[in-house]
């Protein structure tokens, strides 16, 4: 493993052991309002100042980074286990199923991918609960992202099948689900983990972007995008503190994609 | 014949995929909550009597099948509809719109090929100036680890257009691609013996290195125009531009049905006119 690859590991240990942590370490919870200091300034008691409301911004900068951190990989996972479910079937079963799915995946590739949340998530009703926003969001990015792995999947299964060791399995009389349980799924799993590793950072920055046009998640519950929508409204050269969100975000999203085993260029 | 097949094909499969693209966008916005109410329906001073007149008249209006007939028999005459939340026929809200964001995305898909193809020819040429390369993958890794949002709100802070912004965006994926798909060439072993018979380096360059690359390249080409569009909604709505990109996002937050559909058919177009010619173009083995 590389030197690059140990120290994003470690700032993403860092951060989320801070993140999770959070309710033991931060001073009050993240809705907790101090309205006697709105707009704060960075002090010993508040490190990243306070904001209109007299929040404490690395409080909500905290359990927003919790929030990205529990649920993209929540997404990620459920974007691989429809890509699995669909690319393994597309893979395996060929012909026209594979056609169909396949043709299911160019649909949702044509469109780009924020306009289709964009609209999908415009759609929904505006009056939900921020526990079920967060959800919404998520699931919304979780359920939209599957074509692009279903692919690689069925691209992976289907050189599978034709591989010796499967031509005899099938010769041997193995069983489909026995093929599918024992020989296919294990030998996909590693382009499925990876697949988990390209989703998180993408669906942390796609959260950030819905945030910060409004669509992410609702308020109390702080999120790395609803936070970084204050910046609108923000001096940053006479505040550069309040670029903390931004910094903690590309830190985790550069850090995911440093994890990503390197594709090897250097030929 | 084989081209007038070809041509059949990936028209086709384009048609369908539009056409599915815009039935989904009007079911999503028909049966969104809230698609039917009408803001006249708070005026206190209607009667009871008036408010369920507006909404029998909202229902009628958004009946999917009836919306998408008349939009079909609309569509031979090119009338794209009304634009309840703009109060403006919809061909025209388009037509004003669509060179801004199309003039935008062909200056920054240009300036991304210029910039990132000249920073990534150098990086693929001389795989040892570590320096050099590891300084052009940081830079590019801090502009992908940064939402398209905060850069178009950071540029608009600086004074930047949104063109820059999307071209921010767009920069390091083409620079990333391109440097792995160059370094392929000049790794391969018939440029070793080219430089070996004291072939020129821009010979190879041109000859060996980026003709082969050209069909992935396309690829890539038709793949940041689709990133590209994406990108148009936050980026035009965070700085106001008057581009198809804000009109979408204006389209999706009023739920307007006419004007969501015909910007999804012409997003649906766009991209699969860009990824078939890309694909169409690419080398047979590449392609299957």
């Amino acid at each position: 493993m590389s030197r690059l690859r140990v120290a994003a590991l470690s700032v993403l240990a860092l951060v989320t052991l801070a993140a999770m942590l959070a309710p033991f370490w931060a001073r009050s919870s993240y809705e907790v309002q101090f309205r006697e200091t709105p707009d704060a300034r960075p002090s010993w008691k508040f490190p990243l100042g306070t904001d209109a409301l007299g929040r404490d911004r690395l409080t909500r900068l905290a359990y927003g980074t919790r929030v990205s951190l529990l649920l993209a990989p929540a997404a990620a996972l459920l974007t691989c286990l429809e890509a699995a479910v669909l690319g393994g079937i597309a893979g395996f079963a060929g012909g026209r199923i594979r056609s169909i799915i396949l043709f299911a995946a160019d649909l949702f590739l044509t469109l780009p991918w924020l306009f289709l949340l964009i609209a999908v998530r415009a759609c929904l009703p505006l009056n939900t609960s921020p526990e079920l926003s967060v959800a919404i969001t998520f699931v919304l990015l979780g359920a939209l992202g599957w074509a692009a792995p279903a692919r690689i999947v069925c691209a992976a299964v289907a050189k599978l099948r034709q591989s010796d060791f499967i031509l005899q399995a099938r010769a041997m009389g193995c069983s489909r689900a026995r093929l599918l349980m024992r020989h296919l799924i294990p030998n996909v799993a590693p382009v499925l983990l990876a697949q988990i590793w390209i989703a998180i950072p993408v669906y942390i920055l796609a959260e950030a972007t819905l945030g910060m046009l409004g669509l992410g998640v609702a308020e109390p519950l702080p999120s790395l995008g609803s936070i970084l929508r204050d910046l609108q409204g923000a001096n940053l050269v006479a505040e550069p503190w309040q670029l903390a969100p931004a910094v903690v975000l590309a830190v985790l999203a550069g850090a995911f994609q440093l994890v990503l085993p390197r594709e090897d260029y250097s030929v | 014949m084989t081209a007038l097949r070809l041509v059949g094909k990936y028209g086709l499969r384009i048609a369908a995929l539009i056409a599915i693209a815009g039935l989904a966008s009007g079911v999503l916005a028909r049966y969104a909550p809230g698609a039917v109410a009408d803001e006249r329906e708070l005026d206190p001073r209607l009667r009871a009597e008036s408010v369920a007149a507006l909404r029998a008249e909202a229902e009628a209006s958004h009946s999917l099948p009836a919306f998408l007939g008349h939009y079909v028999r609309g569509l031979i005459h090119m009338d794209l509809g009304f634009s309840r939340s703009q109060n403006a026929p919809v061909r025209e809200l388009i037509a004003d719109r669509c060179g801004t964001t199309l003039r935008g995305l062909l200056l920054a898909l240009a300036g991304g090929f210029s910039i990132g193809l000249g920073l990534a020819i150098p990086a693929a040429r001389f795989r040892r100036a570590l320096v050099y390369d590891t300084s052009c993958a940081v830079l590019a890794g801090i502009l992908l680890s940064v939402p398209a949002a905060l850069l178009a709100y950071v540029c608009l802070m600086a004074g930047a257009s949104s063109t820059v912004v999307l071209l921010l965006v767009l920069t390091p994926r083409i620079f990333l691609f391109s440097r792995n798909l160059l370094a392929q060439g000049y790794g391969a072993a018939h440029v070793h013996m080219a430089r070996a018979r004291g072939v020129g380096e821009l010979r190879i360059l041109v000859a060996h290195v980026v003709r082969p690359a050209s069909g992935p390249m396309l690829a890539v080409a038709a793949a940041a125009a689709s990133i590209g569009i994406g990108a148009c909604i936050p980026i035009e709505a965070i700085c106001d531009t008057a581009g198809l990109g804000r009109l979408a996002w204006q389209a999706a937050m009023a739920r307007d049905l006419p004007l969501l559909v015909n910007l999804t058919v012409i997003v649906a177009l766009v991209t699969t006119s860009a990824m078939a010619v890309a694909e169409s173009l690419a080398p047979q083995e590449a392609r299957s």
